[in-house]
């Protein structure tokens, strides 16, 4: 044999054992769980698309926990001696990762979707309790931390609304909690203090049928004054004749307690004084006997009680009496009516004519339903 | 002997080719990951949300891919190589686009902040000629109290808009300049109905 034949067979020779060691190498080399931690990652990314960040938090963390051990895992196995390398922990933790992401997704999408259908019956309640409460305090005098109260909860009731339609559930849902609050206590409050107030509606109801049977008795004139409605009503025989939009005190609602309390009080009076224009800053006015004994002794057993100072001092000259028309409660508990309105009053009644201050001629029932 | 020679020279070119081809691009993963920070820094995870999680999962498959590679015994690192400059390029997209919308979001904000300061104007005007009638004095009382409302919200919201918050910014403006709307169109109403009557 030839040298250059002996050269070649010993080169293919080499180049044979070299293939060979190579696929031996290549073949026995351990294998990374590439498609575990390739499920892995589609699984958290699914569960990241679907806000499982958000609405999952904490097994979305575990499952991205899982992920990052594995790959840190695997990391510290590729320092190895390729031989030595072990990667059966890495795909137990992929396989981890890939449970915990489909749990996490699952969870995600079970939370938002009843989030969403949750706030948004939470929206149209609280749309309607909006509604309601407009309808029913139109004419109620709120105070105005109550009037404030409803208004900041009805702004953060369109935000949430606003955030909502974005798809910000959670954001959206800590808005409208906090506007719930506000808007239900602010109602609850304004309905107890209405519901407190036509307590009395029985007493009321007995005072306005007195005067109008006195006005059928008598067959003469009778006054009653609605609060609520704020109406003045003329009775002619005991049937009604005429009816007249007032304006009140400021604070109408309840009787009047007090000198400067501006509001108008509850009870059966009489006219006392007729005093044109000449004699009255308000066009014309019709004093009212205001306080009358009842009033004297409420008065002073208020005092007595503590419930008001003894420095108090009782209220005077409550008139019915002209200027109205402003549109708003302005008067210090007097019962306005535009001139008109007075001159056609003026007229008809005289001194001694009743006169009948109620809260409500009709029950909270049919106040509510009006 | 020159045969000897060839195959030392092979083996050493065969060597240098492979260890060339198994460096990790550590450069580029780098500059990518420098990119992302700089998309993240961009609010890209506010702006462009969809955008940006595409963007943290092709940067997920590459470091992936990085130790896929250095499981082997000849690692190839080449089409890792092309993957990072894709996605460096992505990053700058995705902040670019991030800055875009942010940009959209703060014009929005800063035209509805501007807008609702005239409609809080006119409607402190409008409010002094609007009707008092029998339900009027307790409805105006309660736009008043809107109006502080509003103007509280407004001044959050320049507040949330000076900090570079405008997402929150735009959301609470959008609420408010809605309620001043409605005020609007109703006191413009109650004041047309007024002079409709008189005719």
């Amino acid at each position: 044999m030839s040298l250059i034949w002996k050269q070649i067979l010993i080169i293919s020779s080499a180049a044979i054992f070299i293939f060979l060691l190579i696929l031996f190498l290549i073949i026995y080399t351990p294998k990374p769980p590439v498609s575990d931690m390739a499920y892995a990652r589609n699984a958290l990314s699914l569960a990241a698309r679907d806000k499982a960040d958000s609405y999952s938090k904490k097994l979305y963390k575990e499952a991205k926990g899982y992920y990052d051990s594995a790959l840190r895992s695997w990391q510290k196995e590729n320092k190895r001696f390729l031989y030595f390398r072990d990667y059966s922990k890495v795909a137990k933790l992929a396989k981890l990762a890939v449970k915990a992401a489909n749990q996490a997704t699952d969870n995600s999408k079970f939370t938002s979707s009843n989030l969403k259908s949750s706030l948004k019956q939470k929206i149209d309640a609280l749309n309607d309790l909006v509604n309601n409460i407009d309808e029913m305090f139109t004419t109620y005098p709120l105070t105005a931390e109550t009037r404030n109260r409803i208004s900041k909860g009805g702004m953060l009731l369109k935000e949430a609304r606003i955030i909502y339609q974005k798809g910000h559930y959670l954001e959206a849902d800590k808005k409208l909690t906090e506007s719930e609050y506000l808007l239900t206590t602010s109602y609850e409050n304004a309905n107890v203090n209405l519901k407190n107030y036509f307590k009395s509606y029985p007493e009321w109801k007995k005072l306005a049928e007195k005067t109008i049977a006195n006005s059928r008795d008598s067959g003469d004139y009778s006054i009653i004054v609605d609060k609520f409605s704020r109406k003045l009503i003329v009775y002619l025989e005991g049937t009604k004749k005429y009816e007249y939009s007032t304006e009140l005190g400021k604070n109408w609602v309840g009787h009047k307690m007090v000198r400067g309390d501006k509001a108008t009080p509850e009870g059966m009076y009489k006219i006392t004084m007729k005093f044109e224009s000449n004699k009255t800053k308000y066009y014309k006015a019709l004093l009212l006997d205001y306080p009358n004994d009842e009033d004297t002794a409420k008065f002073k057993a208020a005092i007595e009680k503590g419930i008001l100072p003894r420095s108090a001092k009782i209220g005077g000259l409550i008139e019915i009496h002209g200027n109205g028309g402003k549109g708003i409660d302005w008067t210090e508990g007097c019962i306005a009516l535009t001139d008109r309105e007075m001159d056609s009053v003026f007229k008809i009644v005289k001194v001694g004519t009743p006169v009948t201050i109620v809260g409500s001629m009709v029950d909270l029932h049919h106040v509510m339903k009006r | 002997m020159k045969n000897k020679v060839l195959m030392g020279l092979a083996a050493i070119a065969m060597v240098a080719f492979l260890s060339s081809c198994g460096k990790v691009p550590q450069t580029e993963i780098d500059a990518t990951n420098a990119a992302i920070a700089a998309a993240q820094a961009a609010e890209a995870n506010v702006y462009v949300p969809a955008e940006f999680t595409a963007l943290q999962d092709s940067m997920n498959a590459i470091n992936a891919a990085v130790e896929v590679q250095k499981s082997k015994l000849f690692k190839k690192f080449g089409p890792i190589k092309e993957n990072l400059a894709k996605t460096l390029t992505l990053a700058n997209t995705v902040a670019a686009d991030a800055a875009t919308k942010k940009d959209e979001v703060k014009k929005e904000a800063e035209t509805l902040l501007n807008d609702i300061k005239a409609v809080n104007e006119e409607n402190g005007k409008l409010i002094t000629k609007a009707p008092r009638g029998k339900e009027g004095a307790a409805v105006i009382e309660q736009i008043k109290a809107d109006m502080v409302t509003i103007n509280t919200s407004v001044a959050d919201a320049q507040a949330l808009y000076d900090k570079g918050n405008y997402m929150d910014a735009l959301n609470k403006i959008k609420a408010a300049k809605e309620k001043a709307d409605g005020i609007n169109a109703e006191l413009k109403e109650a004041i047309a109905k007024v002079h409709k009557g008189k005719k």
